[in-house]
């Protein structure tokens, strides 16, 4: 739960002069009361890391948990796309099959243990999510395949930008912001931080990878692994 | 007759699948050749590169049609079929046909089986659809060995332990094979020693011409004696990017073995091969490997043996669809103290190849191809002057299509 709504002279004002219901004035009231977190992720060499999963944890109050979505993972050109997807404990995601060939898609992760038989098209029911981590999905035909989900019960995620940034308007509070990358070789846990907002308008908070990133896939490659 | 039955089973089956097949692939291959080589063993001689200097001209290099398809939900066929353009019994050939099974990864852990006949896990070059090479037309000395008389013809069961999926760097794998009809694998380079080509003697198919006086027709895949061969291999992979293989090989034959009736002998063969292969983000692949064994063979009363060892390096570099590479090969066979010189051959070679593919469909390769080579059987068996200096250039225009056709 946020913090509860009181009532500021924005919203008499609002409520005197339009008559607006009370919607409104609880929007008003959590934007006087919102804040933004500005989370700058770097590399080991000190340059903007793009593309590193942030989630932040509210630590007071009742656990606040993000409403599940219906997400969709696409396959094409042997390729998971997106290959990376964030989504809320709870959704559910679809995985269609856009190549001309089959795709076996498994994954043993132990936050989502789950396989779908060879398949074209979208043949199966979305694949419901229910539990927090981060789910590998690999295809059991093409080796070089390989996606990942975060599953994540924090109500505030996403990923950095070309800068190595990440911003969201959350409310005010503690929270634990931790980050995550497929190509980092740091426990997740080492990277945890905590981070409070609760005078200024907003917290900033730097974090940078100690050791180096795994180096990408390589984009171009003869395609058998058999041999 | 005998050999039309593969190509009959192939167009049945390629016209029944290749409507929903996984893949298929048909693929042409032509070469401009200039060569001032003396004939190889396809031509009756001892060569140390395919094409000789009468074979100079316009030549098939190869004609392909493979095809994998799902029999159900974990299994799975290939079929790979190839005709070369000479002088083999069998014109249209398989080269490798296998069924795999592919269960789904449990706990990090995935098995993959094969039955049939294909290539033990060695090639670190050969990793393109057909065996085929992507950095140069003919194969390193120790691959081009492989594909002329060495097939598994059994079961062979991978484990890898996949650490990539698992948050970690690397990948584990274990491979071992049990086979048969592998008999005759050491039979070519106790005589004619290591070359460097790109064909692939197809399942059935015969080495030498019948006039040939060191191969005399011989046929690699073959079982005299019903013993099992056995090879066991470990492979570690860091991401994409390293894979370092070491894989030891065994026919198993009875050198005593002897078929009165063809006079086939069973060669009792065994080599280590290791290797290993980067791979980096600027496009630049480096390959060495290294294979040595000992090839023995003891009908009525003989013991001969030929110890063997070939190495290669191999750095290729990719500048978009360009690939120029440069391989350098050493190969060395020595003949046993009963063997009174025969079959002894030492010999390098220097490949340098320039491929581009524009698209899926087109390769064009120009190589490069010098081998120097000092062969006791060149002399003893084709009056020829023991070391020779053959030099080999080929234009290769391939055209490819069908599903399983990309980039």
């Amino acid at each position: 739960m946020r913090p509860p709504a009181r009532p500021s002279r924005v919203t008499g004002v609002l409520r005197a002069v339009v008559g607006l219901p009370a919607l409104l004035g609880l929007l008003a009231a959590q934007l006087a009361h919102a804040a933004t977190l500005v989370i700058t992720v770097q590399g080991a060499d000190g340059k903007a890391l793009q593309g590193a999963v942030v989630t932040a944890q509210p630590l007071d109050g009742a656990p606040h948990r993000p409403a599940p979505v219906k997400a969709v993972m696409d396959q094409v050109n042997r390729a998971f796309l997106p290959d990376l997807l964030i989504i809320p404990v709870g959704s559910t995601v679809v995985f269609p099959n856009s190549d001309s060939v089959s795709h076996q898609i498994y994954s043993f992760s132990p936050a989502k243990r789950f396989q779908l038989p060879l398949y074209r098209g979208t043949p199966y029911p979305p694949v419901h999510f229910d539990q927090a981590g981060v789910v590998t999905l690999g295809c059991n035909i093409h080796d070089e395949m390989v996606g990942y989900l975060v599953v994540t019960d924090a109500p505030y995620f996403g990923r950095t930008d070309a800068k190595g940034v990440w911003t969201s308007e959350v409310a005010r509070g503690r929270y634990r912001i931790a980050i995550w990358h497929p190509r980092m070789r740091e426990n997740q846990a080492d990277l945890e931080r905590e981070l409070a907002v609760v005078e200024a308008d907003h917290a900033e908070l730097t974090l940078r990878l100690v050791k180096t990133l795994q180096p990408p896939p390589l984009a171009d490659r003869p395609h058998s692994w058999d041999y | 007759m005998r050999s039309s039955a593969p190509v009959l089973l192939l167009a049945g089956l390629s016209l029944s699948g290749i409507a929903h097949a996984d893949g298929w692939e048909l693929s042409l291959d032509g070469r401009a050749v200039s060569s001032n080589a003396d004939p190889s063993y396809t031509q009756g001689g001892v060569s140390g590169v395919r094409f000789d200097q009468d074979q100079s001209g316009l030549r098939l290099g190869r004609a392909r049609f493979a095809l994998t398809e799902s029999l159900s939900e974990l299994w799975s066929v290939h079929l790979d079929a190839s005709a070369w353009g000479d002088h083999d019994r069998i014109p249209v050939g398989l080269t490798e046909a296998y069924l795999q099974f592919r269960p789904y990864p449990f706990a990090g852990y995935r098995l993959r089986v094969k039955a049939g006949a294909f290539y033990p896990p060695i090639s670190l070059e050969n990793r393109d659809s057909g065996w085929e090479s992507p950095y140069s037309l003919s194969y390193s000395a120790i691959d081009s060995w492989l594909a002329i008389e060495v097939r598994t013809v059994g079961v062979e069961a991978q484990l890898d332990w996949l650490g990539t999926r698992q948050g970690h760097g690397f990948d584990l794998g274990m491979t071992v094979g049990a086979f048969g009809w592998n008999e005759g694998a050491g039979g070519f380079i106790a005589g004619d020693g290591f070359t460097l080509t790109d064909r692939q003697t197809p399942l059935g198919g015969r080495v030498g011409l019948p006039d040939d006086p060191v191969l005399m027709n011989f046929e690699p895949f073959r079982q005299l004696d019903g013993r099992t061969g056995l090879y066991g291999g470990l492979e570690a992979r860091w991401l994409d990017r390293l894979v370092v293989r070491a894989l030891r090989y065994d026919n198993r034959a009875d050198p005593t073995a002897l078929d009165y009736a063809s006079f086939a002998i069973a060669w009792e063969t065994s080599f280590t091969a290791v290797g290993a292969r980067y791979e980096g983000a600027n496009g630049v692949t480096a390959i060495v490997q290294a294979l040595q064994g000992d090839t023995t063979i003891a009908p009525g009363g003989f013991w001969l043996d030929w110890p063997f060892k070939a190495q290669y390096a191999l750095i290729a570099k990719t500048f978009g669809r360009h690939t120029l590479s440069a391989r350098y090969d050493r190969f060395e066979v020595d003949t046993g103290v009963n063997n009174g010189g025969d079959g002894a051959e030492i010999g390098h070679a220097l490949t340098a190849a320039y491929v581009f593919t524009p698209d899926e469909h087109w390769r064009f390769t120009l190589e490069w191809l010098h081998v120097t080579s000092n062969s006791y059987e060149r002399q003893d068996a084709f009056n020829l002057s023991p070391l020779a200096s053959e030099t080999q250039v080929q234009l290769a225009v391939r055209y490819a299509f069908g599903s399983a056709v990309r980039r």
